[in-house]
């Protein structure tokens, strides 16, 4: 099968802290990988070591089904942490050395530069750069000669709103070439967003994995009030799909165990004779489910 | 290697800093090498104040010896440092803007990072070298003319030696870059010690009563600076009763010869072991 890249059981320790615990994960080709988790989950430690910059202590990874070497890094574009570029040189400049090492033709940075909008300002110095523009960059050298991969850790991190829609744009955009992205986020909304799989992580070992619709699934619940709120009780615990309730002063907060529409709870009350004063939807936040699915493993 | 290379010229092509500090170092290794025979009579100057008999006036742009006193001043600590603060610079800016990382990620290998490294250094190391020849030549023509070509062919073996001790300075300075991975402690360190802890060492070495052999010349600084290790200045040999050398020899050039390899390959085994 197309197997980009195969994580088995890594592991990587900096003296006290266990950063990645027994890591296992595989992104197939075309995929939008997601890799979840708030600060200091391990994210970045399994990037530098799949990019071959920290070495793990345990297990192994290979890149396209062949063991890591240059080779393949070369057929992989990164941003990771911060933009790191040489200050003192243009923008194009230092696209051409990233071109020089990954063997490719000049030809492709206007291209990418004018992706990024950084095309006008390709001859400036890269320290005159805005931090939004130095991201975007840095994200340019990631697309520089059609990568098959493009791994982007914290895209977004530290930009101003409009920064981040043009970046979740732009990879959306790349996303839709067939690129295969791995993308780590402590954001739930960004890789929900974004993502078609995705890997949930919590101080290094990982939590869930699988398609994006699947492990962020929302339970919703509905908020339910009615003149005899006893009876509403009674009523609504016999509908197939209700899970549990909980009172909520005159209200009834009722959660199902898969989605419901509010018009279908109407009419099934209103069937039995039950006439709500009250209907409206509650949506957990993402960042609430997200703090829950930590919670209940760890 | 080629491509390492075309990379590396790209990254310096531009830097102000490089071409500021490397000018400054033609500029006072010129004025140097131009002032030295002044300096040198200045001082014979003075002692002949208290000489019943005069020492002559020396001269040192003369073939062949001009040879030995250029590669001699060019290579003393004070001007070598230099081209080291240079190459520091170059290697601890990667870790600074982290782009050693980054060139990494894209594809480099970390030994091509190092060969990168150690290219620049072996051009800067030739390119010093052409330069001093070429300068030593000029002088020497203007001071003595060009009539015979065996005094011009002396100069080879100072020449290599002077390249030699260039080469192991900018290598120690490239050892130091990749251990401390930091612009201002490698300088100050690598500052400190071969400008100062190493000519204690070297004294403390030197004194007769203690050691008999020439351990002192086993220190690396010392090592690499003391392949012309006097000027052919007779005067010197009068004063200070130091047995002035020949030639350059084999056992002189291997000393900072062994130093670099040995330095080169414990970088090499830290960078592949070490996270970056």
């Amino acid at each position: 099968m197309n197997t980009v890249l195969a994580i088995q059981s890594l592991s990587k320790r900096y003296g006290k802290i266990q950063a990645v615990n027994d890591l296992s994960i595989e992104v197939m080709k075309g995929q939008v990988f997601g890799l979840l988790g708030p600060n200091g989950s391990g994210k970045t430690t399994t990037l530098s070591i799949i990019l071959d910059l920290v070495k793990p202590n345990k297990g192994s990874f290979s890149w396209f089904d062949s063991p890591p070497n240059k080779e393949s890094r070369k057929r992989i574009g990164s941003v990771i942490e911060s933009p790191n570029f040489f200050p003192y040189l243009s923008a194009f400049t230092n696209l051409q050395i990233v071109a020089d090492i990954k063997d490719q033709t000049y030809g492709d940075i206007d291209r990418v530069l004018k992706l990024t909008g950084l095309f006008e300002r390709r001859n400036s110095k890269f320290k005159t750069y805005s931090f939004g523009m130095k991201q975007r960059l840095a994200i340019a050298s990631a697309l520089l000669g059609n990568p098959e991969v493009l791994i982007l850790d914290e895209p977004t991190n530290g930009l101003d709103p409009q920064g981040i829609a043009q970046v979740r744009e732009l990879i959306i955009k790349v996303a839709g070439f067939g690129i295969t992205i791995i993308l780590a986020s402590h954001l739930l909304d960004e890789v929900q967003k974004i993502c078609s799989h995705v890997a949930v992580l919590n101080k290094g070992q990982k939590l869930f994995s699988g398609d994006v619709s699947k492990v962020l699934a929302i339970s919703d619940s509905l908020e339910l009030s009615s003149a005899n709120l006893e009876t509403l009780q009674r009523t609504i615990s016999t509908h197939s799909k209700f899970q549990s309730y909980t009172k909520n002063g005159m209200m009834l907060q009722v959660y199902f165990k898969e989605v419901v529409e509010p018009g279908e709870i109407n009419s099934f009350l209103s069937q039995q004779g039950i006439v709500l004063t009250h209907l409206s939807e509650r949506k957990r936040s993402l960042e609430q489910h997200f703090l829950e699915l930590l919670e209940d493993k760890s | 290697m080629i491509k390492l290379l075309k990379i590396e010229i790209k990254k310096i092509l531009t830097y102000k800093i490089f071409w500021i500090l490397f000018g400054l170092y033609f500029f006072f290794l010129a004025c140097g090498i131009l002032l030295a025979e002044f300096m040198i009579n200045n001082m014979v100057d003075d002692m002949n104040r208290h000489m019943p008999i005069p020492f002559p006036h020396i001269t040192i742009y003369y073939f062949p010896d001009i040879w030995q006193n250029l590669t001699f001043f060019a290579s003393i600590r004070f001007v070598l440092i230099f081209p080291a603060i240079i190459i520091m610079i170059l290697i601890t800016n990667e870790f600074t803007f982290k782009t050693i990382r980054q060139n990494i990620i894209n594809g480099m290998s970390k030994a091509e990072f190092l060969a990168s490294k150690l290219q620049i250094i072996l051009i800067i190391a030739i390119f010093i070298t052409v330069v001093l020849a070429i300068g030593t030549f000029i002088i020497g023509v203007s001071h003595s003319g060009f009539n015979d070509m065996a005094l011009v062919s002396k100069g080879i073996p100072f020449i290599v030696g002077f390249f030699i001790s260039v080469l192991a300075f900018l290598i120690y300075a490239f050892f130091l870059a990749f251990m401390l991975r930091n612009t201002g402690l490698s300088i100050a360190i690598f500052t400190l010690y071969s400008l100062i802890i190493e000519p204690i060492i070297n004294g403390f070495l030197r004194s007769p009563f203690i050691f008999k052999n020439k351990i002192y010349s086993y220190l690396p600084i010392n090592g690499a600076i003391s392949v012309t290790e006097y000027p052919a200045i007779p005067i010197l040999k009068k004063v200070t009763g130091i047995e002035l050398q020949g030639g350059v020899t084999i056992t002189d050039c291997l000393i900072p010869i062994i130093y670099s390899v040995v330095m080169i390959g414990i970088v090499y085994w830290v960078i592949a072991k070490k996270d970056l």
